[in-house]
């Protein structure tokens, strides 16, 4: 019964201040917009970040008769070694034809297959730097049939410099604007809420306890929050639709981005409600 | 009904609005508070309903101190006290019936009681006829006679005026007096607080004169 009532008298409140309503809902919608756009940057940053970590490897050349099945078993028992893989010389020969399609004359010049088999060494994440390739490639060196390593080193360290501090950046700027979200939406709710302010001292005169004046409110945060969660995932939609066509693979998981949007438009605008009609209320 | 011992009401600055004002109010009684304006009628009236809390001194409202009386219970005990305002504090985007049945759906009142008491109160004012209509539709009287509805509708113990005539013509205030009147006759305890002389010498009721917040007068 008192739910009913104050549902209803949500709604009223939407109603009657409509232009009002619509203005906080915008902010809301704009504020949630932006901050799925820059989560929507950071998660590709950060898989971007991940892809290129994951390339980082040594490449270990070998003589042309090693006993590679040999050597890849003692590779993948140095200690911070993930994975090992074989490519023999005819299997980079067949990459290296893919890869350049177009000029493939180029390898007809050569009679037999020049390019030597090689072992390509994944080492484990921490190892993943211009020190840990340099330890792990020693140990590699000391292996008979192997005769040449190769890796970034130092380009690692420098690649790995620049994503730390565009990360740390990106996580700065990502606090500020949640914070900058927060603080917006919350303002406008309370401007709804003081519009409404001589009906909440009538409330009161009359008896309504704080939590049935708080329903309509809290009601009224749920809706904008909703409605504005769901125009901030189309928005977001629509630019990862034009974003794709500069960028390729863009990341971006679709439920998580809806149900991330929905929720914190919802959970915003009751706890913005709650906070505002609390100073209110005291 | 209503007693204070001693209670006196500072606000910011240390302006004394109230100062060590004992009296008590008994059961059924007619009480006018009066006084020039800005001598602490309104702040008299807000400390029975416990809109401010005395800085000094003890309050008993309906048997119960309300020094004692927590937050959350504030809510149930403003609905055994009625207030009506000179400003009527009506809701302008609601019609009469609306206006007076939110006092009454405030408390969970079931339908079909809320129905007839909002039928009985806008009868007994005369004014069902204009039910439907809104706030800025009706004259001041009729406007303050809705703000009574609302506050009678839960049938109070306790009905608090504060200046319930003071934007209305002489005639309309000579009716709202006479409402009042009527309410204090079948057993409600009515303070009412106001400068307006004429109706003062219109009834001969209790008067508690109030100047620069000290109680002068108690006859």
């Amino acid at each position: 019964m008192a739910l009913g009532i104050g549902i209803r008298e949500g709604f009223r409140t939407i109603t009657r201040n409509s232009s009002l309503f619509f203005l906080s809902l915008l902010v809301a919608a704009i504020s949630l917009f932006l901050l799925s756009i820059f989560a929507l940057v950071t998660v590709n940053l950060y898989t971007l970040v991940r892809n290129l970590d994951e390339k980082i490897e040594i490449i270990a050349f070998l003589d042309d008769h090693a006993d590679a099945m040999n050597l890849k078993a003692s590779i993948q028992k140095i200690n911070g070694v993930k994975e090992v893989i074989f490519v023999s010389s005819q299997q980079a020969l067949t990459d290296l034809q893919r890869e350049m399609k177009s000029s493939r004359e180029v390898l007809n010049v050569f009679e037999d297959n020049p390019l030597p088999a090689s072992l390509r060494i994944k080492l484990q994440p921490s190892l993943r730097n211009g020190r840990g390739l340099a330890e792990i490639s020693d140990k590699v060196m000391l292996l008979k049939g192997v005769r040449e390593t190769i890796f970034g080193g130092e380009l690692v360290d420098q690649l790995k410099r620049i994503t730390n501090i565009i990360t740390i950046f990106d996580l700065v700027l990502l606090v500020i604007i949640i914070l900058s979200v927060v603080f917006v939406i919350f303002q406008t709710i309370k401007l709804t809420i003081f519009a409404r302010a001589p009906e909440i001292e009538v409330m009161r005169l009359v008896g309504a306890s704080d939590s049935f004046i708080a329903v309509p409110f809290t009601f009224q945060g749920l809706i904008q929050g909703l409605i504005g969660g769901v125009i901030a995932f189309v928005l977001t939609m629509i630019t990862v639709r034009i974003g794709s066509s500069f960028f390729n693979q863009l990341y971006f998981p679709r439920m998580w981005f809806f149900v991330a949007n929905v929720l914190a438009g919802v959970v915003l605008g009751m706890i913005g409600s709650g906070i505002a009609l609390r100073k209110f209320l005291k | 009904m209503i007693s204070f011992d001693k209670v006196t009401k500072t606000y910011q600055r240390n302006w004394v609005a109230l100062e060590d004002a004992t009296f008590e109010v008994a059961k059924g009684e007619f009480i006018f508070i009066t006084g020039p304006t800005g001598a602490g009628k309104s702040t008299l009236l807000k400390l029975v309903y416990k809109e401010e809390d005395p800085t000094k001194g003890t309050i008993k409202v309906l048997d119960q101190n309300l020094r004692f009386l927590k937050k959350k219970d504030i809510p149930s005990f403003r609905r055994k006290i009625g207030v009506i305002f000179q400003d009527f504090k009506l809701l302008p985007d609601r019609t009469l019936e609306e206006n007076v049945a939110f006092a009454l759906e405030v408390i969970d009142t079931p339908p079909r009681d809320l129905r007839k008491k909002l039928m009985d109160i806008l009868t007994y004012l005369r004014l069902s006829h204009k039910r439907y209509f809104y706030p800025y539709q009706l004259s001041g009287g009729e406007q303050q006679k809705i703000a009574i509805a609302r506050a009678l509708v839960r049938d109070p113990y306790i009905l608090l005026a504060d200046e319930p005539t003071g934007n209305l013509d002489i005639k309309s205030s000579h009716d709202i007096l006479d409402i009042l009147l009527d309410i204090n006759y079948k057993g409600t305890t009515v303070l009412m607080a106001t400068h307006n002389q004429n109706l003062l010498k219109r009834t001969k009721k209790r008067t508690l004169k109030i100047e620069e917040g000290k109680l002068v007068d108690n006859q």
